[in-house]
């Protein structure tokens, strides 16, 4: 009771409050603040993932740094609110009394709701810009995609010849568990390689033909799912000529770790010439594949034998069996 | 006092946490843990090359599964054809494989894979046996399964691109004629079966690893689009190649 009436009697203003304290926090956060927002902008911004292989992996790169340098300050607050707090205001040996009663601060109140409301706001703002404007993480994916690299539509979804101003599109087909890719303006040929020109726009469609994957070439900043009946669209600019690494995003089966490839960025005419090179030597199995839709729809067959009739076979309905087995759910 | 006794609620917690391990171990080891046995054709390999033998039958009755179709390898040492999918061979050697396909035909569900790739010459050699007599044995490089009934499965690794359609036998009186039992052996005259016999060669990377193969004909019949089943069941329509230093 004795330490009570002595609490009761002690000076009100704890030491946390102190003007010294304040003065203290204040110019450390702002100094640390400033160096380590120049550094996570400056030092580790270049390096921030997806990297720049392409405009759309820039962009998010670009958005990471941002997002990170805003947030340095707050963690750095945070931090060094703590560690100030663990350091100098201890409890000291033998003082059990209690702390002073909290009765609210207006204006600390009001510095945090107004702060972190313009912080979320702006980035709010900004993010809405980025996914709209200049292909931030996120844009250009799904059937409608709002943003359009700058480029027209394809003005030939059968032809294409570098820096014609019109974009290559590139048919992106997820199947358990490899993903091949359909390039319609060279014929329609269907291969396991992914290989893109060096700085002209590419317009991913994005399909399966089972189960739903997730379209990831990581370095490219491109991923978008791929499901069935639907075409997901997005779009790049590869900037860096070499090899990027695909990956299904999306668990797709057993061996959905194992759905990865590599695909390569080359110049015009390595490229010019791979197409025509894969186009040959595609050429018989090309003229057996579905004609070209953007959902690649694998029961439309024009040509259905006679044998595979008569077992019972269809691809009616994506069922591969009688429709009268009992077994075909 | 607390109606539960300390070491009623310390018992208690040991044996919820030993019931969540268990059911731990027990998803890793019974459902996840066993895989099929590896045939080791390593030490069979010579002059840097080896022979692997398959086949394919329409059921599985060695299993509990007897309506998925399934992939056998021949066992190296006593060429008896054991249920699995897993096989070993050395790296930086050429794989001479021979599928004896005895299954009917179903088409692709995507026709890329009805090209032959990846194999030497990307080509494959095909004998047709209507059960009464071989057919000549033919180079062939593509397939049209659907206008065609000419691809049963096929044998695909690809990170290797590697991608074998396996050809089927052609007529509707072969396909209803298949062999009833799994593997077809000399036995029950099974072997007498319609089928064919798929030849071609692949070389092994200089990498040792893993490699997964699988099939793309969509063969999991009673599941959705044909996926599912023995498409993804280790040991039926997918496995593994072991590439050993």
């Amino acid at each position: 009771m004795a330490a009570d009436a002595s609490s009761a009697a002690a000076p009100i203003r704890p030491s946390w409050r102190s003007d010294r304290d304040t003065v203290w926090l204040l110019t450390l956060w702002i100094v640390l603040s400033i160096i380590g927002c120049l550094l996570v902008a400056l030092v580790w911004g270049p390096h921030m993932p997806p990297g720049r292989a392409s405009n759309t992996a820039a962009s998010q790169a670009t958005d990471i740094t941002v997002l990170a340098t805003i947030a340095t300050p707050v963690i750095i607050g945070v931090l060094l609110y703590f560690g100030w707090a663990l350091a100098f205001w201890r409890q000291k040996p033998g003082d059990e009394t209690d702390a002073a009663p909290l009765h609210g601060n207006i204006k600390v109140q009001a510095t945090w709701i107004v702060g972190t409301s313009a912080i979320v706001l702006a980035l709010a703002v900004y993010g809405t810009v980025e996914l709209i404007a200049p292909a931030g993480a996120g844009a250009g994916q799904g059937p409608q995609p709002i943003f359009k690299n700058g480029v027209p539509p394809a003005a030939s979804t059968t032809s294409w010849s570098p820096n014609s101003n019109n974009i290559l599109q590139v048919q992106v087909i997820g199947q358990q568990w490899a993903w091949t890719y359909r390039y319609p303006q060279f014929g329609g040929f269907e291969t396991t390689e992914l290989t893109l020109p060096v700085n002209q726009p590419v317009q991913f469609n994005i399909t399966s033909l089972d189960v739903i994957h997730s379209f990831w070439a990581y370095t490219l900043g491109v991923k978008a799912d791929a499901n069935p009946g639907v075409n997901n669209v997005a779009y790049t600019t590869p900037n860096t000529v070499g090899e990027f690494q695909v990956r299904c995003a999306e668990l797709c089966g057993i061996w959905h770790g194992s759905m990865y490839d590599t695909g390569t960025v080359m110049t015009d005419s390595n490229f010019m010439a791979w197409t025509q090179s894969e186009s040959t030597k595609l050429a018989s199995v090309t003229k057996l594949l579905p004609p070209y839709a953007l959902t690649y729809d694998p029961t439309a067959v024009n040509n259905m034998g006679k044998v595979n009739t008569a077992l019972g076979l269809t691809g009616a309905g994506g069922g591969y069996y009688n429709p009268a087995d009992p077994e075909q759910p | 006092m607390d109606p539960v006794s300390l070491p009623a609620r310390v018992a208690t917690l040991v044996v919820a946490f030993l019931a969540v391990v268990a059911g731990v171990l027990w998803v890793v080891f019974d459902i996840i843990g066993p895989q099929p046995q590896t045939e080791n054709y390593t030490a069979y390999a010579k002059d840097g090359q080896v022979n692997v033998t398959m086949m394919t039958t329409a059921q599985t009755t060695v299993t509990n599964k007897p309506d998925w179709v399934t992939y056998f390898i021949q066992n190296p040492s006593t060429k008896q054809f054991d249920h699995t999918t897993y096989f070993a061979v050395p790296a930086n050697t050429t794989v001479n494989v021979t599928i004896l396909g005895y299954d009917g035909c179903t088409p692709l569900r995507n026709p890329l894979w009805g090209q032959v790739a990846g194999t030497v010459g990307n080509v494959e050699n095909v004998q047709y046996y209507n059960g009464k007599a071989f057919s000549a044995a033919q180079n062939l490089s593509t397939f049209d399964s659907w206008a065609n009934c000419s691809v049963q499965h096929t044998f695909a690794i690809p990170s290797l691109g590697l991608n074998v359609p396996i050809a089927s036998v052609t007529t509707f009186d072969e396909n209803s004629n298949l062999c009833g039992t799994s593997p077809c052996t000399d036995a029950d005259q099974d072997q007498n079966s319609p089928h064919t016999v798929v030849k071609f060669t692949f070389k092994t990377p200089s990498t040792p690893g893993a490699y997964r193969w699988q099939c793309f004909v969509p063969c999991g019949l009673g599941y959705v689009d044909g996926n599912g089943g023995p498409m993804g069941t280790p040991g039926y329509m997918m496995g593994q190649m072991e590439v050993q230093s």
